[in-house]
């Protein structure tokens, strides 16, 4: 039988643990929440899929075709131009390099999708929040699958070009849901941190407007770190994304695995924010049903 | 109710207080956020003071008050929305708060899509709503306009189709805010019909401003006025007390502005 206790504004922990079972806590509370609310997180996700696939004329044109639209005229925007390094290389470089901006904008666009969503997050939910009990930390969740929906319609549209283009896949796609986990883990820490302050000021989502298509140039999607100079092919990796997007391009567009050093960062970035992100919310999620 | 249980105390709060945070200006909540520790940026806007309450089990509690006298908050805090600012509070058993009929409605999905989603929102499980899809839809009454989008309602249907989800919820503890003002005469008796039955073995607390549904359901009377208890116990004893203080106030101030 649930029992809630409260006392003087703190909710009451009844058994006292010590620090190990605290922080086994702490590592295990998203995943057992994310368990325990499962049916209310796959209805809204189904509700939110309708609506982005049923509810729009388009459908599921917004998620296959204009994406091939907008790689397309990047390419022959960076291909045409005379300036570029790209101009006057042959029309299978520039297929080629037409799969290396998909390859880019996958990861990408699963961020921007979540940057710009995440901080008007809480209040686009705020009558469920204010006025059912609502597990308001599934919010995150549920927007990084939804956005994690269309990335992995993304990634397989990028196959099947892949394949029409070259004729052959490497046998090192199969690593390519290893690298959405992570990817999806550090986004969703992302999200739970910015819709945390985007409840509090709406400055977060103007803020977003600004900073996400900056990021794009931040971020190797039209060109790679290896044709940087030294001390910037490093500090590019200071932009997590980039790891993500190096390892997809070396795992579908190269076929050999992501070095190592890469991984390591990977793993270390997102877990990181992962639980940052979640701590953050959590601490201040009482306020934020009164605030928002 | 069985005689053996109605002694257990399913709510109690123990100088329960809530106090909204009130800031002057729109920035100031970010310098309460980050130098909280070292000074106070917003001034305490107390909604709820001193709430003394032991609800048992079986109880139905009907809650008086005029608008803003903070009878809504006490419920979200109940209902563990919101937590309280000081004092103590326990709640025992699963909570279904019917608040506001409806919010959680998405005006373009169907009846039927909104019964997965406010059903899973109340906290049932996707096996648990579609089993008893049948009995909310019968519950409801709105037939063929199950399969039509949300926006096409009328206030009256929606509010049809929200009860029904709540009533399906198989709650220890139902918290009703005027939930009912809306729907047509049989409509609201069927809801009151079917409290009252819910009332057997569950617990109710419940707002209204209607004497006649305090009187009918509840055995019990709580009267808040400015955030505290101003009486309780007999319903009523209390909605007498209740409609004579505002008569009175109504007359204060209309001798208050034939006197300027």
């Amino acid at each position: 039988m649930p029992s809630v206790k409260v006392v003087n504004g703190k909710q009451i922990v009844v058994e006292a643990l010590d620090p190990s079972q605290r922080l086994k806590r702490f590592l295990a509370k998203p995943f057992l929440q994310m368990w325990y609310n499962q049916d209310i997180v796959l209805a809204i996700l189904r509700r939110e899929l309708r609506v982005r696939f049923t509810g729009s004329a388009g459908g599921w044109f917004w998620a296959v075709v204009a994406p091939l639209f907008a790689i397309g005229v990047y390419t022959f925007a960076f291909t045409t131009n005379l300036q570029m390094p790209f101009a006057e290389a042959a029309a299978s470089k520039r297929v080629a390099y037409a799969l290396f901006i998909f390859s880019g904008l996958i990861v990408f666009n699963f961020f921007s999708e979540m940057a710009f969503r995440s901080p008007m997050l809480l209040h686009e939910y705020a009558h469920f929040i204010k006025q059912t009990i609502f597990p308001s930390d599934m919010l995150a969740v549920i927007s990084t699958l939804r956005a994690a929906t269309y990335t992995g319609i993304g990634t397989i549209v990028m196959l099947i070009c892949v394949v029409l283009v070259t004729g052959r896949l490497p046998w090192t796609v199969v690593l390519v849901p290893l690298i959405f986990v992570p990817l999806s883990a550090f986004l969703m820490g992302l999200a739970w941190f910015m819709c945390a302050v985007g409840a509090f000021t709406r400055d977060a989502g103007y803020l977003m407007i600004n900073v996400v298509p900056l990021f794009m140039f931040m971020t190797p999607v039209f060109f790679s770190h290896t044709s940087m100079s030294f001390p910037y092919d490093v500090l590019i990796y200071l932009n997590a994304l980039t790891a993500y997007v190096e390892a997809i391009r070396d795992v579908v567009l190269v076929g050999k695995f992501p070095n190592p050093l890469v991984i390591l960062w990977m793993l270390a970035t997102s877990i990181f924010t992962f639980y940052f992100g979640y701590w953050f919310f959590d601490r201040y999620r009482n306020v934020i049903v009164d605030v928002i | 109710m069985s005689s053996s249980t109605s002694s257990e105390v399913v709510v109690r709060t123990r100088h329960l207080g809530k106090a909204y945070q009130l800031y002057a200006r729109r920035g100031d909540w970010l310098k309460q956020v980050m130098f909280g520790w070292y000074k106070t940026y917003f001034k305490p806007f107390w909604v709820l003071r001193d709430i003394d309450l032991d609800v048992y089990r079986g109880d139905s509690i009907g809650i008086l008050g005029r608008n803003g006298c903070g009878k809504s908050t006490l419920l979200q805090v109940i209902c563990g929305m919101t937590l309280p600012s000081n004092g103590e509070l326990r709640v025992t058993g699963r909570v279904a708060p019917v608040l506001a009929l409806g919010a959680t409605f998405d005006a373009e999905l169907s009846g039927r899509e909104n019964i997965m989603i406010g059903g899973a929102v109340m906290g049932l499980k996707r096996s648990e709503v579609l089993r008893k899809f049948d009995s909310i839809a019968e519950f409801a009454g709105i037939g063929d306009y199950m399969e039509q989008p949300v926006k096409h309602y009328s206030m009256g249907m929606r509010t049809r189709l929200a009860f029904a989800i709540c009533a399906h919820v198989e709650a220890e503890i139902l918290v009703v805010d005027e939930a009912l003002a809306v729907g047509d005469a049989a409509f609201q008796r069927k809801c009151l019909d079917w409290i009252d039955s819910f009332r057997r073995n569950g617990t109710l607390l419940f707002v209204s401003h209607s004497p006649a549904e305090v009187r009918r359901l509840c055995n019990r009377a709580i009267w808040i006025e400015d955030g505290r208890i101003r009486s309780q116990g007999e319903p009523s004893v209390v909605i007498r007390a209740y409609h004579r203080a505002l008569a009175m106030e109504k007359d204060d101030i209309h001798r208050f502005s034939v006197s300027e």
